[in-house]
């Protein structure tokens, strides 16, 4: 197209499409008020009167981004796990209405959940992070920080997948595990808070003194995993790895993260630190994920020791029959909307009233904007009883059907009357390819991993490319998927996978620089979002219940690993990279001084 | 290399206030039609919600400050698209102001340079 020079007055009428028209500024200015001294009177914010038209108007981008955002996450894996259902496993999706239902729940559950948590409860945690450093000594800022990590661990969505998963198991198989997510499903919780309470302490220190994060993942690692190692060569306790592993992947979701973030930074920028680095944020998502791990060994121990397997057997089948008996009858608040908003009321509003009483007792300090503040927290609360919902009837019972499923592939199963419906090995690379595909999904779609590979990208001044890191997250995730299911399929321990597992990625932290490290190790809390863990959990489950193994947790844990190894590999290789290029440019630049 | 100094004339300033997320919708229009330039600057608005009401809710505090310079022969036909791309015929959304600029400098390709070296 040329380009024209001089535009004919024609063509220019032309272009102006929209009707102008002109109006005085004054117009929209309010009418000025003097007292009588000619001094300018206090008058009120004109309210704009809107027709219904401007409402929708409104209303509908501020619904529809915050809507699409969540169904971005959703719908695809829905739909992968319906089709690989019919198509491959020639099974339709059992209860459709039910699981469309459920999965609209979590959507518009999560949609009203994440606007809450970001109108309602960040500005608390703004505002403390902001002012406590500045009115309470260290003790006092640690010590609020270590009662804040409880508090989001139980406003944590995801964490809510934990005791459904728990209803699924088999007393009768693994009775540690089973008390521990069922009768002491609460002191699990309360230790995996501890867990994020002490990462948050313990990053919130780092902030400020400014330590690597490299001595702090050794120190913390190696005890976890010589733990372990114990638990695994108990005769009973050897069942709990999976889910002490897979705990640590659960903390790590959408309130604590920002939440315990916006404490440490404020921590940190009080003290005239932190701000200086755009690596301040992270480490404390690393911390949090692995301490959990360290508290529900420990609580097992301790349960192993005092409990005997026998009580709690009896105990189980105490309660089954119970429940046989109150089958008929439910109690009011066991029934299907009642049991979950409970659920939600009680994750939410413990945190909310913790944060009240740090703001107004403690710090004596005002809301600003009080109503945009309730409205957020009321939008919070509802948006986890609707959640919750959604996560029974939807994700769990959609990725407790799949896993259930799948194992058709390769054995025979009664929900599948065909089944094996390939021969074994077919049927065991059908099930490794579907769960390789669904981490590759799940985890290109979590918002909170585009937002890393930016940071990323500008950390790294575009030598690591926010694509590249993507990708490595994802690929890991997926492997680390495809190798928890491989793990439910030939029945072997975690630990055959931790280990390497983990001392790969210690060998390749040692080699790293710290910014890598800090990303590397970080990834893997950020791919597991309210979604995609209850998702898999369920699926885990289904799956080990449907192959008769004793337990289907450890899919996250390798899901949690995978992703660390894969983002310090290729961080050692954009490295090595990086150095080759500097090298060749000042080849060239020593051979350009010769010429010249 | 002795180094010389040019200045641009006719030079409109147009400066957008929008909601976060909507400042890329705005560059992008411009990019479009290759416009490029553009700024974006995070800010913090005050007032709508308190005109709006219980509406407010549905208004991100959160703004985005879009500045692009453009000739003074073309500032109508831009900021009418910007007025579209960003939806400010909405309430709550934002809103933009052109301000004429007394001088202006950047690189100048030599191909424009000496057009105009005889005068």
């Amino acid at each position: 197209m040329a380009k024209r020079q001089t535009i004919r007055f024609g063509d220019y009428i032309q272009a102006m499409v929209v009707n102008t028209q002109q109006v005085p500024y004054e117009e929209l200015m309010p009418e000025p008020l003097f007292d009588r001294y000619g001094n300018e009177h206090p008058q009120p914010v004109p309210k704009m009167k809107l027709g219904s038209g401007d409402v929708v108007k409104v209303l509908q981008p501020y619904l529809s981004t915050r809507f699409i955002d969540q169904a971005r996450a959703v719908v695809p894996l829905a739909i992968y796990l319906a089709l690989f259902q019919y198509i491959v496993l020639q099974t339709p999706v059992m209860d459709a209405s039910i699981v469309a239902g459920g999965l609209f729940a979590v959507m518009v559950g999560l949609m009203m959940f994440m606007e809450g948590l970001k109108l309602g409860l960040m500005p608390f945690g703004e505002v403390i992070g902001n002012t406590l450093p500045r009115k309470l000594p260290l003790p006092g800022v640690l010590f609020i920080a270590f009662l804040l990590g409880i508090g989001v661990t139980f406003a944590e969505p995801a964490i809510g997948a934990l005791q459904v998963a728990g209803s699924i198991v088999d007393p009768e198989k693994a009775p540690y595990l089973y008390t521990l997510l069922n009768d002491r499903g609460g002191a699990t919780v309360l230790v995996v808070g501890l867990g994020v309470g002490l990462a948050a302490v313990l990053g919130t220190v780092r902030f400020l003194k400014g330590w690597s994060l490299k001595p702090l993942i050794f120190l913390t690692v190696t005890p976890t995993m010589i733990l372990s190692v114990i638990a695994w060569n108990h005769p009973e306790l050897t069942k709990i790895v999976g889910l002490a592993w897979d705990a640590g992947a659960v903390t790590t979701g959408p309130v604590t993260v920002p939440l315990v973030l916006a404490l440490g930074v404020g921590v940190a920028s009080a003290a005239g630190k932190g701000a200086d680095s755009s690596l301040s944020g992270f480490g404390i998502v690393t911390l949090a994920s692995i301490f959990p791990i360290l508290g529900v060994l420990c609580l097992s121990f301790y349960t192993a020791y005092t409990v005997p397997t026998d009580t709690i057997i009896a105990h189980a089948t105490e309660i089954k029959l119970a429940a046989a008996m109150a089958a008929n009858q439910p109690q009011w608040y066991e029934a299907t909307p009642w049991a979950e908003v409970i659920l939600g009321v009680r994750a939410i509003v413990p945190l909310v009233i913790f944060l009240m009483i740090v703001l107004f007792v403690v710090l004596r300090e005002k809301m600003k904007n009080a109503f945009i503040t309730y409205y957020g927290i009321i939008m919070a609360v509802v948006g986890m009883c609707i959640f919750n919902v959604g996560l029974t009837y939807g994700l769990a019972k959609l990725g407790d059907q799949s896993g259930g499923l799948i194992a058709g592939a390769f054995t025979s199963i009664d929900a599948i009357a065909a089944s094996p419906l390939y021969s074994v090995s077919v049927g065991v690379a059908t099930a490794g390819l579907f769960a390789w595909v669904l981490g590759l999904g799940a985890t290109l779609a979590e918002p909170a991993l585009n937002a890393l590979g930016m940071t990323v990208q500008n950390l790294t001044n575009g030598a690591f490319k926010k694509s590249m890191l993507m990708g490595a997250v994802a690929f890991g995730v997926a492997t680390g998927l495809m190798l928890g299911v491989l793990k439910l399929i030939f029945d072997f321990h975690i630990m055959y996978i931790l280990i390497p597992g983990y001392t790969l990625g210690l060998i390749l932290t040692l080699l790293s620089t710290e910014e890598f490290v800090n990303v590397g190790w970080d990834s893997a809390g950020v791919t597991t979002g309210p979604v995609t863990v209850p998702l898999v959990l369920a699926m885990g489950l289904g799956f080990g219940n449907a192959l008769g193994s004793t337990e289907g947790f450890g899919i996250l844990a390798t899901a949690s690993i995978c992703p660390i190894v894969a983002v310090l590999s290729l961080g050692l290789y954009v490295q090595f990279r990086v150095r080759q290029e500097e090298r060749r440019t000042a080849r060239e630049f020593a051979l350009e001084g010769e010429i010249t | 290399m002795k180094r010389s100094f040019t200045t641009l004339t006719d030079a409109t300033l147009i400066t957008a206030v929008v909601q976060i997320g909507y400042g890329e919708v705005i560059t992008n229009a411009l990019l479009e039609i290759g416009i490029q330039g553009s700024t974006i600057h995070a800010a913090m608005g005050v007032g709508i919600r308190e005109r709006l009401g219980a509406l407010g809710v549905a208004v991100d505090a959160e703004r985005e400050v879009v500045s692009v310079m453009v000739s003074s022969d073309e500032v109508d036909r831009i900021f009418e698209r910007i007025f579209l791309a960003a939806k400010l015929d909405v309430p709550g959304m934002g809103f933009m102001y052109a301000t004429p600029l007394l001088q202006a400098a950047t690189f100048v390709p030599p191909s424009i340079l000496s057009k105009y070296a005889g005068q």
